[in-house]
């Protein structure tokens, strides 16, 4: 009897701290985004979906929410691309092979915040280090305004989110590769397979389940993401490299739209949730077999 | 001769090549403009003329770094202590115990994992502001604390599983209760996941932008990587090698102490991801 209860007496105060400071924020949300509300908060009218169809109209939110598909997709993909190379290289062996594995997860030891700040000066137009760099090099001869421009700056943000986002990836891979029996390869190095076909027949068939947990896990993150974009350019110049979360952010706390910027987090909800059940579903794949 | 293994030495290190320079750029930025004289940190030159090592004493004072600090470490050791003191019971009946509701709590943790405090932030700061706790440390040690139980209950059932049952069973035998069993077996047992696992929580909290930055408002309650962008944010002049060196100083010790202990985490989560 007393056994009995023991495992929920043990779950309660995890399950009721963590349900007052997630779930309860997400009722509120629900309260606001179909209301009229005042900028300080006042609960008016129940508007039903007139919040969401406010943010439909809104350019701004449009331009946001494909400019998050981009930065995802570029981020992600960017990631993967880099990381499948430098997890397969970091996995054979070499001479300061340890000095390259600490050198490739460092960017994932520092906070986001600290990182955008010092590429926020490295990217700095008039004495940045970045443009001293390359004119050092001969690869420019005036300086770029970096962080002046959507041009420039968002694909130099999307650069660093790639960076930061490689350690945690390439960890997923290492971790899929040390997996696969050494003896694949030598039968296929007997039978006169080429590195490129054992890539093709044997190393990319048994990561696959690695990059697609990769690959959903970065999304749920990168969709997330708020310090690079927030510290590098507040989502300016002009709103030009906002991304939901930023986007986010202003109609809350800047333009004080209450209603709008629930509805955005609703709607960045519902997105995760899709997420996750995807996640969910391939955990359990990789649970059975 | 060459031998293979120098050869694939060059290969490997040839093309590491080009993601290690953009890994290590920005650190070389962070510390040489640190080090800089103020007068030539506004210079293209990268190299300072001579290393001006009492940027760091200057700017503890100019940045009020003494006090983030502070601040840093209270809302940290709170969210740390806090998630684990909740956690190790959770994660002890988990991995213990097969009750009703067993897979909906895994579910509920993961799905509170995804939520990133952002996407609830209006939400979070109408809690605390509906309670009088905005700019209040203990609050947000508290949000840090929820957002990490997650994350530290899943690491430490994936170490609790590995530990096998049997010791437990022996000293039920020899007629010990189930809490002295916890106290004397068990959780000696624990103690190095429940230090990687603390580590990790506190690191978390220590990194954490969004939450500080919204609930946070005055400089006395800053923390760290708030206080650092205050510097930088919305004004006209920034004095860089006094913002580099608080980053600098602000990032070191805990990234050495993330780089040491990175592979705990792989492991626990990779653990924690095939059960």
């Amino acid at each position: 009897m007393h056994n009995r209860a023991l495992p929920y007496l043990l779950t309660l105060p995890s399950l009721i701290l963590a349900a007052v400071v997630i779930f309860w924020p997400v009722l509120d949300l629900i309260q606001i985004a179909t209301h009229d509300v005042s900028r300080f908060g006042q609960l008016r009218d129940f508007s039903g979906a007139e919040n969401f169809r406010a943010l439909l109209a809104d350019p701004d939110f449009i331009r946001a929410l494909i400019r998050t598909g981009v930065w995802t997709a570029a981020v992600v993909g960017g990631a993967l691309l880099v990381s499948i190379p430098v997890a397969i290289i970091l996995n054979t062996d070499f001479y300061g092979r340890s000095v390259a594995r600490v050198i490739v997860m460092l960017p994932w030891a520092v906070s986001l915040t600290m990182t955008a700040i010092v590429w926020r000066w490295a990217l700095n137009g008039e004495s940045g280090m970045l443009n001293s760099a390359l004119r050092g090099l001969g690869l420019i001869d005036q300086n770029i305004q970096w962080l002046a421009s959507a041009a420039t700056a968002f694909p130099m943000q999307i650069m660093i989110g790639i960076l930061v986002t490689v350690p945690f990836t390439t960890t997923i891979f290492l971790g899929g590769l040390s997996s696969i029996p050494d003896d694949l390869y030598e039968a296929a190095a007997l039978e006169g397979a080429s590195p490129m076909q054992q890539f093709r027949r044997i190393t990319f068939p048994l990561l696959k389940p690695f990059i697609n947990i990769a690959i959903v896990l970065n999304t749920i993150y990168v969709f997330n993401s708020f310090p690079i974009i927030w510290v590098m350019t507040q989502g300016g110049p002009a709103n030009s490299t906002d991304i939901l979360v930023t986007y986010l952010y202003k109609l809350a706390f800047r333009i004080g739209k209450l209603g709008e910027a629930s509805a955005v987090s609703l709607v960045m909800l519902a997105i995760l949730l899709v997420f996750t059940a995807i996640y969910v579903r391939l955990a359990m794949r990789g649970e059975r077999a | 001769m060459m031998s293979p293994k120098f050869k694939r030495t060059i290969v490997a290190w040839g093309l590491l090549l080009p993601l290690v320079v953009v890994t290590l750029f920005p650190f070389a930025v962070m510390f040489l403009t640190a080090v800089k004289p103020a007068q030539e940190v506004l210079t293209p030159n990268w190299w300072p003329s001579e290393f001006r090592w009492s940027n760091f004493s200057g700017m503890w004072a100019a940045a009020g770094f003494g006090r983030a600090l502070v601040n840093s470490l209270h809302v940290s050791l709170i969210a740390t202590i806090g998630a684990l003191i909740v956690s190790i019971p959770a994660a002890y009946a988990m991995s213990r115990f097969r009750f009703a509701g067993h897979g909906a709590f895994r579910q509920f943790l993961l799905i509170s994992q995804m939520i990133s405090p952002i996407v609830l932030v209006l939400g979070l700061f109408r809690l605390l502001a509906a309670f009088g706790l905005i700019e209040n440390l203990n609050a947000v040690g508290g949000v840090y604390m929820a957002f990490n139980i997650a994350f530290t209950v899943w690491m430490l059932q994936s170490y609790f599983d590995t530990i096998p049952r049997d010791l437990e069973e022996a000293s039920w035998m020899e007629g010990g209760s189930r809490w002295l069993t916890l106290r004397k077996v068990f959780l000696p047992l624990c103690v190095p996941a429940i230090a990687v696992t603390a580590i990790f929580t506190f690191i978390n909290a220590w990194n954490e932008f969004v939450v500080a930055l919204t609930m946070l408002r005055s400089q006395e309650s800053y923390t760290l990587p708030i206080q650092v962008f205050s510097l930088v944010a919305g004004r006209y002049t920034v004095e860089w090698h006094y913002v580099m060196a608080a980053t600098l100083i602000a990032t070191v010790p805990v990234a050495i102490l993330f780089v040491w202990l990175q592979r705990y985490l792989v492991r626990g989560l990779s653990l924690g991801a095939v059960k």
